[in-house]
């Protein structure tokens, strides 16, 4: 018995100093589910690049300035310098490496292994999802991308022309340099023995499904900065386990909570739930081709297309945002009046959406405020009457013709595919709801097969164009199918690009003729200014369709303990690590 | 073994050969029916860059030539090509990492639910009618009635979060302890019901009470003739046992967050 006594004593004891050991060194958080991959260059998720910002450090890096400010600064470059402008407008930046840089495992890292990385990423072989980030550099979809090595620590990299993010761009994943043997073995970014990177710590270890470890890089440029000694990424797709585990002092930062939770949590954890801004926006987007007007309409081309747009940006102010936001969603999201979403900057340095519109009294193209609903209710209602046959008797619009909205299948999205229904109910116009698996829903969106879908879009940096050039006729992420099929020869939209120097006037023009024009306008420009304004008049020309419908702009919830100090979490949704240390 | 059985294993083994490639078919063709792809993505990709990928991965090939290329990687190598999701993985080492944990998992779940199941129920056996047997049979109810998201979010919610005492994520071995009782509970009820109502049974035929009569020590009458006997249709429940926890462990799995094949 005495021995058995001693025997639970000292594993108590063990335990104990393990458990204080690793409250000093190591941190345990959860972020999502096992990683697709873990290849700067292929990773689309967010999750997964805060994992490569921590094994990774590009030319640029996002750190809080003294003020909790987050401002890009350089990483593996010494400087960002200003770039020079070329005579074709194009511009040529030249960065130079720090002293000593060296791989994870110890060999010479040089300004080749950027040249590689990026000609890598931006490649049409390797089909990365985000290779279009490379659309800026010159000579981007030929095999010449501008950008080489001058010698081992001389970068040099031309954009076509000048943008404000280009600095933004170098500290995004898909920028980040992979050395050529490294990559050469396909499978190099699935396991730690052959994981090779940069960055302030090294995979260390990958039980899949379970946990991702990460240990602090001596060899890493800052590794004196560098206050967590180890990290440890579990991986888990239930967050209700993931709350669980963080209740009971496991894991100290989770990056999901259970919906049904929520309410709960803000008055049990008021300092430890967080909501944080995100770049995006939710919204219901309607197929420019599909026809709402009643069967015997005899509108027919531009005319058509006027009536329609009237229509669905009646269908826009019929619902309340604020319901969706308060009773649906829940997760502090902000309801939306634009599609630019908030958090994104104007060239003033004030918030974009803000200045979206034309209205004095409120941001954005509606007023979103709780009581003006009502007002845009009867608005919306004032509209719909001089196309359709209202019943006073009932309340109800008699030959508004069944809608069918599309989502994909998930509790979240069928809730506010229920409530607009029930909205819309209300006032006789009909809405069938159809769900479909992720992959299946991407693609029938994408084609067009719908007529009022779900939508949802995240900014991939902190700048407008990102929201509006996937509208252009071209583009494989309009799913609005704006110039395609029927809308394609409808020549009804104006452009007046003289105010700003351009001589582009176009009035009566296909979408092809003013929107595609209008984006090239602001991919070329070099007048900051212009370049924002012409952004708003994009933004305009997008809500003047009401195709598009936003219904709130995203947010990032998520739970970090009270102990850890050092944590920050930037718009795009990394969370950063390395300078944090842990309480007691 | 005589022939009969060996022709007998022959058809069934044949058997289960045609009803996975008949599965493996199906899955086949319905995967490439359905409409989208495997490189679809939120943020789309270029044509050209579809176009390499699928070439990469054979997928520009005629549908039948992709069939007859999948099957003799299966046949001849047992590989069922390189996952479209995970890129640098196999799919078998995917299912593989999975299958180990809810091996492991399950492995442990069923010896520990057949081994507290019998010895339960043939104490209850024993102590028929007493207080004992009442306790084991009124715990034993609970638990076959309860299903395994309810216990499972029970023991979760009392031992990880309430008493702190076991972790709630399954990648430690000690994060194994609560998913392999919530997998177990269940069996292990059934198990002791089952051995109770059997062992009472063999109790109360005429070759115990001969044994009985000639002498043999009460220890060998349960364990060599009663317990012997008793057994016999709880081994047949081990089938469906396994079955059971299987199924069950992809919930379990969800729960506790094990990196096993459930999720």
């Amino acid at each position: 018995m005495k021995k058995l006594l001693a025997l639970v004593m000292t594993l108590a004891m063990l335990l104990s100093m393990t458990a204080f050991a690793s409250a000093q060194s190591s941190l345990a958080v959860s972020l999502s589910s096992e990683p697709d991959t873990l290849d700067p260059a292929l990773n689309s998720a967010v999750d997964g690049a805060t994992m490569i910002v921590h094994l990774f450090s590009g030319l640029a890096a996002w750190t809080q300035d003294a003020e909790g400010k987050f401002v890009i600064a350089p990483d593996a470059a010494v400087e960002l310098p200003e770039g020079v402008a070329n005579e074709d407008g194009s511009v040529t930046y030249t960065y130079t490496l720090k002293d000593g840089l060296v791989w994870s495992d110890g060999q010479p890292l040089t300004a080749k292994d950027f040249e590689f990385a990026w000609k890598r990423a931006a490649s049409t072989e390797l089909g990365a999802d985000y290779g279009y980030m490379f659309e800026i550099v010159k000579g981007y979809g030929t095999p010449d991308l501008a950008v080489s090595a001058k010698d081992d620590k001389t970068l040099e990299v031309t954009i076509n022309n000048a943008a404000s993010y280009w600095n933004e761009l170098l500290a995004f994943p898909v920028y980040f340099p992979v050395r050529e043997d490294v990559v050469g073995n396909e499978a190099w970014a699935t396991d730690p023995s052959t994981y090779v990177g940069n960055g302030p710590y090294t995979m260390t270890g990958w039980e899949h499904n379970s946990v991702i470890t990460l240990t602090k890089n001596a060899n890493y440029h800052d590794a004196d900065k560098v206050t967590m000694e180890e990290l440890k990424f579990y991986l888990s797709d239930d967050s209700n386990n993931m709350l669980a585990n963080f209740k009971n002092g496991t894991w100290l930062l989770i990056d999901d909570v259970p919906t049904s939770e929520i309410a709960a949590l803000k008055t049990e954890y008021p300092n430890e739930f967080v909501i944080a801004g995100q770049l995006g926006t939710y919204y219901v987007n309607m197929n420019v081709n599909k026809n709402l007007l009643p069967a015997d309409s005899t509108l027919t081309g531009v005319e058509l297309e006027k009536a329609n747009a009237e229509v669905r940006k009646a269908l826009a102010l019929l619902f309340d945002r604020n319901y969706v936001v308060n009773d649906i969603a829940q997760g502090g999201q902000t309801p939306a009046s634009s599609f630019v979403a908030m958090g994104l900057t104007d060239a003033d340095g004030t918030e974009f959406y803000q200045n979206a519109g034309h209205s004095e009294e409120f941001d954005g193209y509606y007023n979103v405020a709780e009581d003006a609903y009502e007002g845009n209710f009867e608005a919306a209602m004032e509209i719909l009457k001089k196309y359709y046959t209202y019943d006073e008797a009932t309340g109800m619009f008699t030959n508004f013709p069944t809608m069918e909205y599309l989502y994909n299948t998930s509790e979240g999205h069928k809730a506010i595919a229920e409530y607009l229904q029930s909205v819309f109910a209300g006032v006789g116009v009909g809405m069938n709801l159809t769900n479909q698996e992720w992959n299946t829903f991407l693609n029938t969106r994408k084609e067009g097969n719908y007529e009022v879908a779900r939508n949802g879009w995240i900014g991939d940096y902190n700048d407008p164009i990102s929201f509006l050039d996937m509208w252009t006729s071209g583009s494989g992420n309009n799913d609005v199918q704006f110039g395609k099929g029927a809308h394609a020869e409808l020549a009804m939209y104006n452009l007046d690009l003289t105010p700003f120097g351009l001589e582009t006037k176009v009035e009566n023009g296909t979408w092809a003729e003013t929107y595609d024009v209008l984006i090239s306008a602001v991919k070329a420009s070099t007048d900051n200014e212009a370049r924002f304004a012409m952004m708003h008049l994009a933004e305009d020309m997008l809500m003047e369709t009401g195709c598009l419908i936003p219904v709130y702009y995203y947010t990032d919830l998520y739970m970090i303990s009270e102990k850890v100090d050092g944590f920050y979490s930037i718009p795009l949704g990394y969370k950063y690590f390395m300078y944090t240390t842990v309480a007691q | 073994m005589n022939a009969k059985m060996a022709f007998y294993l022959m058809k069934r083994v044949l058997l289960a050969i045609v009803t996975i490639w008949i599965v493996i078919t199906i899955t086949f063709f319905v995967m490439h029916a359905v409409p989208g792809g495997p490189f679809m993505s939120e943020k789309a990709i270029s044509k050209e860059a579809q176009a390499a990928l699928e070439a990469k991965y054979g997928l520009d090939k005629p549908l039948w030539e992709q069939y007859t290329t999948y099957l003799q990687g299966i046949l001849t190598q047992f590989d069922f090509g390189p996952s479209l999701k995970q890129r640098g993985r196999s799919v078998i080492n995917v299912i593989m990492d999975g299958m180990k944990t809810s091996a492991k998992l399950g492995a442990i779940a069923a010896v520990s639910a057949a081994a507290v199941g019998i010895v339960l129920g043939a104490v209850a056996a024993l102590r028929r009618n007493k207080l004992v047997d009442k306790t084991i049979m009124v715990i034993t109810t609970a638990f076959v009635s309860m299903p395994s998201f309810i216990m499972g979010s029970f023991l979760l919610i009392v031992f990880s979060v309430q008493l702190r005492l076991l972790p709630a994520n399954g990648s430690t071995s000690a994060g194994l302890i609560l998913p392999v009782i919530t997998l177990a509970l269940y069996p292990m009820a059934y198990i002791t019901r089952l051995t109770r109502s059997s062992m009472l049974d063999v109790l109360g035929q005429d070759y115990i009470r001969t044994a009985r009569a000639k002498g043999v020590a009460g220890r060998n009458i349960i364990f060599g003739h009663a317990l012997k006997n008793a057994l016999i249709p709880v081994i047949t429940y081990f089938g469906p046992m396994l079955a059971f926890i299987l199924t069950g462990s992809m919930v379990v799995e969800q729960i506790f967050a094990v990196p096993g094949i459930g999720r």
